[in-house]
């Protein structure tokens, strides 16, 4: 826990510890993008509750990442819009070919980790896809090659 | 509970509001199909099995979650439900594993029963299948993730039965399964191995491994017995087969457990079977050739004999010994570990067949201080309310000098459930952070041997703030001026100073005790082994009856007794200074009533103690000991100086299962038995007596501990003549039940406790005056045993050896979870040999690095008696400047170190508290 997310908490008490679970979690996978065994403990410690509990929650959400990932997280959007637009298969394809790694894997390097992810609710944007917080729409394979491009050298 | 009428499968039914249509059901005997449901447990909703048809609800309900009201009408089984169970038995067997033919659980399988019901035979739905590989290399549990139904019962039992919460469900969807701790293997995360999980899994996910492959339901004879580890007394049933246990499980019906139990008695059984077991008796040569005792060379060589030749032997030299030395030269060790009938048999040896009071046993060790301590407060020294009572009424428990939820587990488990789901406070008394302190509401962490003053300051602060019950005071009790006079010494400041316990926190202990009504104190060897062991146990007894917790249900003193037979073993007279019952040997007016009992005349004298017997080998005091199922070597303190003791005895009879510790001094070696290999009773800590029955026959030549020293007594008896009016002065006793008979006629407190009685399935706590009372499971409820209770007034006093600059540092002593004592029985099972297999010496983060520990962290421990070398455990349980060590492993025993500095009285052992130097070694 980095100092902005351990400053001046007020004492937890129960039962509303388990409700602060979810945010806890996201507090903690903001600090390194995923959530490492160190983590899923400090936040049990802090709660008080089993490191179980803590792991089974954070196991059911896909947002939740219990493997390292990439410094650029790219989601692709495999929503209806963005697959109807002759969007989703054809981006996923690429760019995996193009960062020779398949969905749900990280590059060796650790600069980028490919998901498919749901609806990203940007249907007017059709077909779209996130790069950490940033949403990017109206994609084609051009604007899709600057983008990586851009990450790459960054 | 207001009831409600309502109908099911066209019978009216009253059920009561708040119970669920499943409740309701079994309440009257009609059957609804389940998977993730169990009785001991929450309802889970998953399995969607129970669902029933419920006029004016649309979809089918589960009637496990559906709570009844006023008029509800339900159908378990018709065409729609029938319909709806099968397309979900069809869904979970489309992914299970259809190897009934070799899996464990055939003919035990609630997956397989309804299956056979509903006509499921796995062909209706084809799809992706999971097939985990089986590999937790615990030694206890097989973890078959196939097999598993996510029913979640694990989960359940694990969260509300023991309550440590080490199992979870992880991730969703067909990739959710059941994992340990985060995600890892079981004996990484705080799984005790108590088995609660595998006692409820309704297929073979989860099962014994010591089990598998060994036998099918259907060929096992099942029987229900008590465990042979601690004082709670858990009931097992033990399944055998071909003459071998091969499973065990706890009995629902058990009183103090309830159909849980901890990892020993449910998988430390084994050391039944052990290789070790000695099977024929033996003697030394020297004795065969009829020379003089002599320790070396071939005269010291064990020979194998039969049994006329091994008891005649004996006789002949206690005679011998009698008459050169005289009866109380002779001493004879009862056993805490066996049955009560033999216990009695041990006591009628030594008064009437030998002469002498030189009877004790190792209850010496552990709780002869509070037996000593609540005779003189109360007038009787026993747990004065039910574990049902304690844990299932306590609005607060005072926890002092116990490591409950490792020592007595399912009392410790039934503690956390009350904490957690009653919301009862519980105050933790302790110098290390014991588990215990996980669910505590407060954790006083005072200094070792500060228990009196700690106890002092808690009650000087209830009288203080006026929560001291008055009227309990002064209608029950006497003595409470000089006492409070006394306490007046103790304000919170000087207590502090003492204990090392905030201020604060003792204001806060004593609010929660002095006001939460029903309290009850329990304690274990942190109260009683201390110089001050007895004054600690009054220091309690003032306790509760200055907060009136006495008499009353969730109160109390509850001393948790350590071996699963040492409450009986002390009622059945094994002690120096009382007959049977607890009847003084120093009054006149009992004597006289064994005598005429016995036939014979008995020394008026009280004997000596088994901490005084031992050592008062070498004052040349005591020339023999008759040892039963006890390991002087591995339990008593001092252990080099046990040795040099027992190097110097005239003759040694020892009678047990394996060649303990003690064994290389014996002089005579005679097999006895297991609890499963005989039949008779135990009184576990809450008083209850309870039926031991035989599972197997004996290993070899071995026979039942009983008719060894029944016919050791016949022959000792041979040259003498009883009084022939004396209706006990005869030894034929043709089974336990016989015996028992004559405990009844002479035992005031267990007159009503027959085999008749229990095995019809009365479950009785003495005292039971006769055949139709009913039992007491709480005392003191009228008066005390001996009319007023009686406050004392009692001052602190330090330990006898605190640390100095040679020995620097604290060394308390002790038990872990998986072993048990000296390890004779722990350390030939198994499973509990793997995962605990060497001693640990707990050390402080700050002591450790201080020490320069890294690496393998061996130590060398030492104190003025002796020296072990050990692994280190870094911990934060002990505080900086202890140490802690167990007693279980013999390469490194804690007793090499302990003190033997006795409690005047109890002349109990300060186990607690010795001074110790520690050093790393490279």
């Amino acid at each position: 826990m980095n100092q902005a997310n351990k400053s001046s908490p007020p004492a937890i008490e129960d039962p509303r510890k388990r409700a602060m679970l979810l945010a806890a979690l996201y507090l903690a996978q903001e600090q390194h993008g995923w959530l490492s065994p160190e983590a899923i403990r400090r936040v049990a410690d802090r709660l008080e509750l089993s490191t179980g509990q803590v792991m089974s929650t954070a196991s059911f959400y896909t947002m939740f990442k219990l493997e390292p990932q990439g410094k650029y997280h790219i989601q692709v959007c495999e929503g209806l819009s963005c697959y109807l637009v002759d969007g989703a298969e054809t981006i996923i394809d690429h760019i995996a070919r193009r960062l020779k790694i398949k969905p749900g894997q990280t590059t060796p390097d650790g600069r980028f980790t490919l998901e498919v992810v749901q609806c990203l609710a940007a249907c007017d944007l059709a077909p779209a896809l996130k790069v950490n917080d940033e949403l990017y729409g109206h994609m084609t394979l051009e604007s899709i090659d600057t983008l990586l491009e851009k990450l790459e050298r960054s | 509970m207001p009831t409600v009428n309502i109908t099911i499968d066209g019978k009216k039914i009253q059920a009561e509001l708040g119970q669920t249509v499943l409740q309701a059901a079994r309440a009257a005997g009609i059957h609804i199909p389940v998977l993730c449901d169990h009785p001991a447990l929450p309802p889970e909703g998953a399995c969607r099995i129970c669902l029933v048809e419920i006029e004016k609800q649309r979809a089918l309900q589960p009637a496990c979650t559906f709570p009844v009201t006023e008029g509800l009408v339900v159908e378990t089984h018709s065409q729609r439900v029938m319909a709806a169970r099968k397309f979900t038995l069809e869904l979970l067997i489309s992914d299970h594993p259809l190897d009934c033919m070799t899996c464990d659980a055939t003919g035990d399988c609630l997956l397989q029963d309804l299956a056979y019901e509903y006509g499921v035979a796995g062909d209706r739905f084809k799809g992706k299948q999971h097939h985990y590989p089986i590999t937790d290399p615990n030694p206890f549990i097989q973890v078959d993730r196939n097999k598993c139904i996510l029913c979640r019962r694990c989960v359940r039992a694990c969260q509300y039965i023991n309550g440590v919460e080490a199992i979870s469900v992880f991730y969703r969807g067909f990739n959710a399964y059941i994992g340990f701790g985060a995600d890892g293997n079981m004996q990484d995360s705080p799984c005790e191995f108590c088995g609660s999980c595998v006692a409820v899994c309704p297929t073979a996910a989860l099962w014994p491994k010591m089990s598998i492959g060994k036998g099918r339901p259907w060929q096992v004879k099942k029987v229900d017995t008590i465990c042979s580890y601690c004082g709670v007394g858990c009931k097992l049933t033990l399944h055998v087969k071909d003459n071998e246990i091969i499973q065990v499980e706890g009995a629902w019906d058990g009183p103090a457990n309830r159909g849980w139990t901890c990892v020993k008695g449910r998988f430390g059984y084994d050391y039944v079977h052990h290789p070790d077991r000695v099977k024929k008796p033996k003697v030394r040569r020297y004795l065969l050739e009829g020379k003089k005792k002599s320790r070396k060379g071939n005269a010291w060589e064990w020979v194998e004999t039969d049994w006329d030749t091994a008891l005649d032997i004996t006789a002949r030299r206690m005679l011998e010994v009698r008459k050169e030395a005289g009866a109380s030269s002779l001493g004879v060790l009862a056993s805490a570990k066996c049955l009560n009938e033999e216990n009695y048999l041990m006591n009628k040896f030594a008064r009437q067949v030998i002469g002498t009071n030189n009877i004790d046993h190792c209850a010496r060790l552990c709780h002869s201080s509070t037996v000593a301590g609540l005779a003189i407060s109360f007038g009787s020294g026993a747990m004065s309310n039910s574990i049902e009572d304690v844990t299932g009424q306590a609005q607060a428990f005072f926890v002092i000098g116990s490591n409950t939820t490792e020592q007595h587990p399912v009392i410790g488990m039934r503690i956390r459930q009350a904490v957690r789901q009653r919301g009862a406070a519980l105050i933790v008394a302790d110098p290390r952070r014991i588990d215990l302190c996980d669910f505590a509401t407060l954790h006083l962490q005072h200094k070792p041997g500060t228990d009196i003053a700690l106890l002092n300051g808690l009650m000087y602060i209830i009288i203080e703030k006026g929560w001291a019950d008055e009227k309990f005071i002064a209608e029950r009790t006497e003595g409470f001026e000089e006492f409070k006079q006394t306490i007046q010494q103790y304000p919170p400041e000087r207590v502090s100073q003492i204990t090392g316990v905030p201020v604060e926190q003792l204001y806060q202990a004593a609010e929660i005790l002095g006001t939460a009504k029903p309290m009850a104190a329990l304690w274990a060897m942190g109260i009683t082994q201390h110089t001050t062991g007895v004054h600690n146990v009054m220091s309690l007894a003032n306790l509760q009856m200055l907060t009136g917790n006495m008499g009353i249900p969730g109160g109390g003193v509850n001393p948790l007794r350590g071996q699963n037979n040492v409450q009986g073993a002390c009622d059945m007279g094994g002690l120096p200074n009382v007959y049977p019952a607890y009847q003084p040997v120093a009054s006149e007016e009992a004597r006289k009533k064994f005598e005429a009992a016995w036939g014979t005349p008995l020394s008026p004298e009280p004997g000596r103690t088994v901490t005084e017997l031992i050592p008062d080998i070498l004052k040349g005091k005591t020339k023999a000991l008759y040892i039963l199922g006890e390991d002087p070597v591995m339990s008593d303190p001092d252990t080099n100086h046990v040795r040099e003791c027992l190097e110097k005895i005239d003759f040694l009879v020892l009678q047990e299962l394996f060649p303990s510790e003690t064994e290389p001094y014996a002089d005579v070696f005679l097999p006895g038995v297991s609890f499963a290999e005989k039949t008779g009773t135990f009184t576990n800590t809450e008083r209850r007596v309870q039926m031991v029955r035989q599972a197997i026959q004996p290993p070899g030549e071995a026979r039942p501990d009983w008719e060894i020293i029944r016919d050791l007594a016949v022959r000792m008896l041979a040259e003498r003549s009883l009084n022939p009016d004396a209706p006990y002065a005869g030894w034929d006793y043709a089974s336990t039940s016989d015996i028992m008979d004559e405990i009844n006629a002479l035992a005031p407190s267990y007159a009503g406790i027959t085999h008749e009685r229990l095995e019809k399935g009365e479950s009785l706590q003495w005292p039971c005056p006769s055949t139709d009372h009913p039992g007491t499971p709480i005392l003191h409820t009228k008066g005390f045993t001996r009319g007023k209770g009686k406050f004392m007034s009692i001052d602190h006093v330090p330990p006898a050896e605190l640390p100095d600059p040679e020995y620097p540092m604290v060394l308390s002593t002790g038990r872990v979870l998986y072993h048990w004592h000296g390890g004779q029985m722990s350390r030939r099972a198994k499973g509990l040999l793997e995962i605990y297999p060497q001693a640990l010496i707990e050390i402080s983060h700050e002591d450790a690095e201080k020490l320069g520990l890294n690496g393998t962290k061996r130590v060398r421990v030492s104190s003025r008696r002796g020296s072990i070398e050990a692994e280190a455990m870094v911990t934060d349980r002990v505080p900086p400047g202890m140490v802690y060590a167990n007693f279980h492993f013999p390469e490194a025993s804690a007793n090499e170190l302990t003190i033997a500095a006795l409690d005047p009285l109890a002349k109990i052992p300060e186990y607690k508290v010795c001074a110790v130097r520690v050093e790393s070694l490279k």
